[in-house]
């Protein structure tokens, strides 16, 4: 193929995408109205649902971030025959449908599953259909966004200045603390970013196990389908807004970085 | 007192890294370990240093026993190829981690933080980050790190690798002097065969996990244990030769294209050789008159010098510096010799002239050759 020909395809290509993509937001904008958007969004029960969310993510990317950060370590400088099996077990929540998670959450921590049912019975503790089960849902599916962050971050810190701090008589611990984790901050920044974006915007394995509680995704849903547009629209642009600025922190990052 | 290894092998999976090597030295004496890329030098320096665990074999320093010991308990200082300083912490932290990681007082960590960067000359470049500083620079704040922890043993891995030819002299120079004031066991780690030989004790060359050969810097140099030595080595003029005479007194007497030489260092046994002549060993004489000695003294010995004649120059090799590369050619026998490239400024030596050369019987070296041995001609480099 001539390289005319080709340039002509990427265009078409560039524009087709640019139109499929863009159409949504377009979209969005078109119907959103900024008088209807606000006083759909300064309904108390709105507002209700924008703090749960925005409080259990956080919740959720902090457990995230310390949980994925130490298994990250872990697959990096403990690798084994095992590793490579349990680094594909925890990835297994980046690839499975939100609902099925939900579902799997469900027979574990409901009030008869494996480890919910005991707790209940003896603590009277139950974990299903509160905020802890929202942070719960959004903490499974966002903890191996951090472990790959934490692995790659690790990765990229020269091995010669860990051997050089054990050399130097620094243990695992000190060495983790003093060289990895100041190294490693700018990638494990970006990777509880993302992953606070992704906590605030999961949907499936929330839904599942959220009872009558709501979150953001969960409330433009239940307004979507009961022909509410306004609170919706107003629900969903915030979200965009949310996920746009997550993302130009991250490159930013990723700039200063390089 | 010494610290010795015995029998240590590494493998990486199914490869074996090291292959039993031993090795014993004197504590405050340097082994210079030689070796090509690949051959195991560093993951040696690793091992010992507990760096590289799950080895075969034993590490004894001072009768302690190092083989189960941790990193952390083994004490040992390591410079790394590329400095691995620390890039987030300032000259000063990247010196005191050793120190703050064993927990000293201030006044211990102080004391000793001075004592080094004077010592070592970079009090001046403790508040810089490792970025703001040159690679000399850097590989001195290495080395001071390791120093300030006192340690009995340090080892070197290819530490000036890195360095323009300027610092590389100044940074072997001190790495030396203090390497000799503070009677540290050192192994130092190049592939570098001019580093080897001002930097060592003793040098041991490593070839493929195995030590080919180990011993004091000349007889390394003057007398390789085999041709992959030899080449390491850089005696450039290996040329296949036959012994036509064996003389307990006068030593062999050699044949080989070029004429006919006497060795002090020849194999028992074996007719067919390699003759080994080191280009700083030949003796250049510009003209023919024959009145070049007939003898080179030794201390109170004197030993037969060797004349060759008849070799042509086809061309000079600068080296850099004072001195020349001479390649010279006689009936497709091909040798290489040092010479002040003064000579050659000056017009004593041209390419096309005939020029004599000498050689003292105890400079050269004989290998034996088997048949299927393939004759390697003369290298520049």
């Amino acid at each position: 193929m001539k390289i005319y020909n080709f340039s002509a395809l990427v265009t078409v290509v560039v524009l087709a995408a640019g139109l499929f993509f863009g159409s949504p937001f377009v979209a969005l904008l078109k119907s959103f109205t900024l008088a209807e958007g606000f006083s759909a969004l300064m309904n108390r029960q709105v507002l209700t649902v924008v703090i749960t969310s925005l409080f259990t993510a956080l919740a959720a990317t902090g457990l995230a971030a310390v949980v994925g950060t130490v298994l990250g370590y872990y697959f990096t400088f403990h690798k084994n025959g095992g590793s490579r099996w349990l680094k594909t077990f925890f990835s297994l929540p980046l690839v499975l449908p939100p609902s099925a998670a939900g579902y799997m959450l469900l027979l574990a921590f409901g009030r008869y599953g494996l480890i919910g049912g005991p707790l209940y019975q003896t603590f009277s503790v139950q974990i299903m259909f509160t905020a802890s089960a929202l942070v719960l849902a959004q903490f499974f599916v966002v903890t191996p966004l951090m472990i790959q962050a934490a692995s790659s971050a690790f990765q990229q810190v020269p091995g010669s200045l860990v051997k050089a701090s054990h050399s130097l008589g620094a243990g695992e611990f000190t060495t983790f603390i003093k060289v990895l984790l100041p190294l490693s901050r700018p990638v494990l920044l970006a990777g509880a970013i993302t992953a606070f974006a992704r906590a605030i915007g999961e949907f499936g394995a929330t839904m599942m196990v959220a009872g009558r509680l709501k979150t953001i995704p969960i409330m433009i849903y239940v307004k979507a389908m009961g022909g509410d547009a306004g609170v919706a629209d107003g629900l969903s642009l915030l979200l965009v807004l949310l996920s746009f600025t997550v993302l130009m922190l991250v490159n930013i990052i990723g700039e200063r970085r390089g | 007192m010494s610290l010795e290894l015995k029998e240590v092998s590494f493998r990486i999976g199914r490869e074996l890294i090291l292959d039993r090597v031993s090795l014993k030295l004197a504590a405050g004496r340097s082994l210079v370990v030689l070796g090509n890329s690949g051959a195991g030098k560093s993951k040696l320096l690793e091992v010992i240093a507990g760096l590289a665990r799950n080895q075969e074999g034993r590490i004894v320093f001072k009768n302690r026993e190092l083989t189960g010991q941790s990193t952390q308990e083994r004490g040992i200082g390591f410079v790394f190829q590329d400095y691995a300083l620390f890039p987030h912490m300032t000259a000063r932290d990247n010196i005191l981690f050793g120190l703050n990681a064993r927990k000293a007082s201030a006044a211990e960590k102080n004391k000793w933080l001075n004592a080094v960067t004077a010592e070592l000359r970079i009090d001046h470049l403790l508040e810089r980050f490792p970025a703001e500083l040159s690679g000399g620079q850097q590989q001195r704040v290495a080395l001071a790190r390791s120093m300030v922890l006192r340690p009995e043993v340090l080892l070197l891995d290819e530490p000036l690798s890195a360095l323009d030819a300027a610092s590389r002299e100044r940074l072997a120079l001190l790495i030396k002097r203090i390497q000799k004031k503070y009677s540290v066991t050192m192994l130092y780690v190049t592939h570098d065969h001019n580093e080897a030989r001002f930097m060592g004790d003793q040098v041991m060359v490593l070839d493929a996990g195995k030590v080919v050969q180990m011993g004091c810097p000349d007889a390394i140099f003057s007398r390789p244990g085999s041709r992959f030595v030899a080449h390491f080595t850089a005696t450039r003029n290996i040329l296949p030769g036959r012994i036509v005479k064996r003389d307990d007194n006068a030593g062999a007497l050699l044949e080989f294209a070029g004429g006919s030489l006497r060795s002090l260092s020849f194999p028992e046994a074996k007719v067919e050789v390699w003759i080994c002549l080191r280009p700083e060993h030949l003796v250049l004489v510009a003209d023919q008159s024959g009145e070049s000695e007939l003898s080179v003294n030794r201390g109170e010995e004197c030993v037969f010098a060797n004349r060759l004649t008849g070799y042509r120059i086809t061309q000079f090799i600068p080296q850099g510096g004072v001195t020349v590369l001479v390649e010279l050619e006689k009936a497709g026998s091909r040798l290489m010799v040092f010479t002040a490239s003064r000579k050659v400024e000056q017009g004593e030596l041209v390419v096309g002239s005939e020029v004599e050369l000498t050689v003292a019987a105890d400079r050269v070296h004989c290998l034996p050759r088997q048949a299927d041995d393939i004759y390697c001609q003369p290298y520049i480099s």
